[in-house]
């Protein structure tokens, strides 16, 4: 074989790997916002258990939420009575709070949105940046799986250099229907801290989905937390106007 | 006396200029470490108890793993129990109770997280300096409810001032929304800008209700007569709750557990001190091998005479080291009534210190200092010079053994 023949046979497999990467990356991109969209949808309107566990000690609070598109969400606390009528509402990035009993919304802080959303597993960013995975990352798949006899693709994703993210790396599972199986988030040093999973997929508004989320935390045992839903319904739309500071102040039940 | 001592003397006085440097070298030796040691040990004491009287307390009791974790879960049930064992310990100057919870705090115009913590007013002001670092304003007093204490940093972000209203927001115990408003009664400033930017301070009971604490706190922090009581008093405490029934869920801690920092602080500056302490006693010990070197050359003619009398090379030895070892004494004596005096004159008038540095005024130092004069700071210093000087002067008091009569006494 002539240099030259092995020059150009590097070359094309070097082309080669190199389009593969690319198809195989806007393949990644593509699936992770499909099934973003996919458990999103248009807008929705669901009612959530929030189940909060701890080694000696359990609490369960209801929500109402309701979101738009990527980006917009409003959460209500229905029960218990005690916290009845407290409310996040998410924009972007952004994320006020309402308390009925002093009656003032105040803005989570940057530094805030780090910490754990009503104590739970769930911290503040887990919340407001819901689409960051979109956004912020890049995605290849590194393999497939069959669970329950459908195909799953293994997604690994980096941040990409500028992006506001607290993680070094997250890991999804995600099935050919689009739905979300699972999601881990690793630290700058690739150490699994946490992770999400979906269980119990079921018809729910219309569409298979997992009935529960359970967000566990790696390094302790016997403390997760589950969000179980009770009722799911999506919408082709919702009006602005519910997705305001007025509307976080007076919530429609 | 013997004659061996009767010529030291005499030798001694034979040359009174170098005799006196020689003493004089080794005086301001010691007197510049009893009062150097002293004033260290000094600073330390004034260091720590104005460090733990901010805010930790020498002591603290806590439910086990609340030092680390910090969560609002993890309490002492019953602070009365734990009060009844410290109202029976004896050293204990007093103690309070406190709870702290982390929570947003937002003004008109700003949020920032913030530790709230609950404290009992009255309590609070004999084991803290709170009341006094409250600059603008006034302390909190027993029966107030929605009054808050806020650290002047933390005012200055919030942009508030007296009588503004927060609003608090934060997790209650029992995991609900603790949610109130409360006006600022007061702003302190203790000179820790950590403390300063991060803390506000509510009465214990309004603390309580609004995180639904019910009886429980989070933290017994005590305050002990005299800093060498806290091993005693944690010792006690700890046997103490041992026989309740909360044994092995609250432990007891002294202030190097809580406040690690401020003990590494005082261990770096006592080796950079222990370093300049040694080249101190390094320089005074060439300076005496020198005069005691200069000595025996100076003298090889006399001790060559000597030993052709019959002096034995043993005594010899002997008598340059009762001369060395007199001189020493001396030395030592003049140097720690010297060094006595000093620290004593400072001990009751204080040294200030005019732009104290940022790691002493983090730690909530005064700016007048006190040494403290002990046996320790006083033995320790001139008992090194001592022995340092007496091992120097062993090699020339030994050398002294190789002369030969003959040479010796033909050599200047």
């Amino acid at each position: 074989m002539t240099t030259k023949s092995i020059v150009d046979l590097c070359l094309s497999l070097f082309v080669f790997v190199a389009l593969f990467a690319k198809a195989n990356g806007q393949d990644a991109q593509a699936l992770v916002e499909a099934a973003v969209s996919y458990y999103r949808g248009e807008a929705s309107i669901s009612t959530v258990d929030m189940t909060i566990h701890r080694p000696n000690w359990e609490r369960v609070i209801t929500i109402k939420a309701w979101t738009k598109g990527q980006k917009d969400s409003i959460f209500i606390i229905l029960a218990p009575p005690k916290d009845n009528g407290n409310g996040s509402l998410k924009r972007g990035r952004e994320m006020w709070t309402h308390n009925p009993k002093v009656n003032r919304v105040i803005k989570l802080p940057p530094s805030m949105m780090s910490q754990a959303w009503m104590g739970s597993d769930f911290s503040n960013n887990d919340l407001a940046k819901s689409d960051s995975v979109i956004e912020d990352y890049t995605h290849t798949i590194t393999g497939t799986e069959i669970h329950d006899g459908k195909k799953v693709y293994v997604i690994k994703s980096t941040p990409k250099p500028e992006a506001p993210v607290v993680w070094g790396m997250q890991k999804l599972k995600i099935r050919e229907d689009h739905i979300l199986l699972s999601q881990e988030f690793y630290d700058e040093d690739l150490k699994l801290v946490k992770a999400m999973t979906g269980q119990q997929i079921q018809m729910l508004g219309g569409k298979l989905f997992p009935k529960v989320w359970k967000m566990q935390k790696s390094d302790v045992k016997d403390e997760y937390t589950l969000l179980n839903y009770k009722e799911l319904m999506f919408k082709q739309d919702l009006p602005d106007s519910l997705f305001t500071l007025s509307s976080l102040k007076n919530p429609r039940r | 006396m013997s004659i061996d001592v009767k010529m030291a003397w005499r030798n001694i006085w034979r040359n009174p200029r170098r005799s006196i440097l020689t003493i004089l070298a080794i005086a301001f030796a010691s007197l510049l470490l009893v009062f150097m040691l002293s004033w260290q040990f000094g600073s330390y004491d004034t260091m720590i108890n104005s460090a733990v009287k901010i805010h930790t307390g020498h002591v603290q009791v806590q439910a086990k793993g609340y030092k680390d974790k910090r969560s609002i879960r993890l309490v002492v049930p019953d602070p009365a129990e734990v009060g009844a064992i410290l109202e029976k310990t004896p050293g204990v100057a007093a103690y309070s109770f406190r709870t702290n919870a982390f929570s947003l705090v937002s003004s008109k115009e700003r949020t920032y997280g913030a530790i709230v913590i609950g404290i009992d007013p009255v309590r609070e002001a004999k084991v803290s300096t709170l009341e006094k670092l409250v600059h603008q304003g006034n302390y909190l007093s027993a029966g107030d409810t929605d009054q808050a204490l806020v650290g002047k940093l933390l005012a200055k972000n919030l942009l508030v001032g007296l009588g503004d209203e927060l609003v608090v927001l934060g997790q209650g115990r029992d995991g609900s929304i603790a949610a109130t408003m409360v006006k600022v009664k007061g702003i302190f400033s203790s000179g820790q800008d950590e403390f300063d930017r991060s803390t506000i301070h509510i009465p214990l009971k309004y603390f309580q209700d609004v995180y639904t604490m019910y009886e429980a706190v989070h933290e017994v922090v005590v305050l002990v007569k005299s800093l060498e009581y806290v091993p005693e008093i944690k010792r006690t405490v700890a046997a103490g709750i041992e026989n309740t029934n909360k044994k092995g869920h609250l432990v007891a801690l002294d202030w190097m557990e809580l406040m690690p920092g401020l003990i590494q602080a005082i261990q770096m500056d006592l080796v950079s001190g222990f370093i300049f302490y040694i080249i101190l006693i390094v320089v005074v010990a060439f300076s005496i091998l020198n005069t005691f070197l200069m000595t025996i050359f100076e003298r090889t003619r006399e001790f060559g005479v000597l030993m052709a009398l019959g002096t034995t090379p043993g005594r010899l030895t002997k008598l340059l080291l009762i001369e060395s070892t007199t001189m020493t004494m001396v030395g030592i004596v003049i140097g720690i009534i010297g060094g006595s005096l000093i620290t004593w004159y400072f001990q009751e008038h204080g040294i200030v210190i005019s732009g104290a540095s940022e790691l002493m005024r983090q730690y909530g130092l005064a700016e007048r200092m006190f040494p403290q004069l002990s046996v320790l700071s006083v033995v320790m210093g001139s008992g090194a010079v001592l022995v340092i000087t007496l091992l120097t002067a062993l090699y020339p008091a030994l050398r002294v053994r190789r002369l030969r009569p003959v040479e010796a006494m033909i050599s200047v």
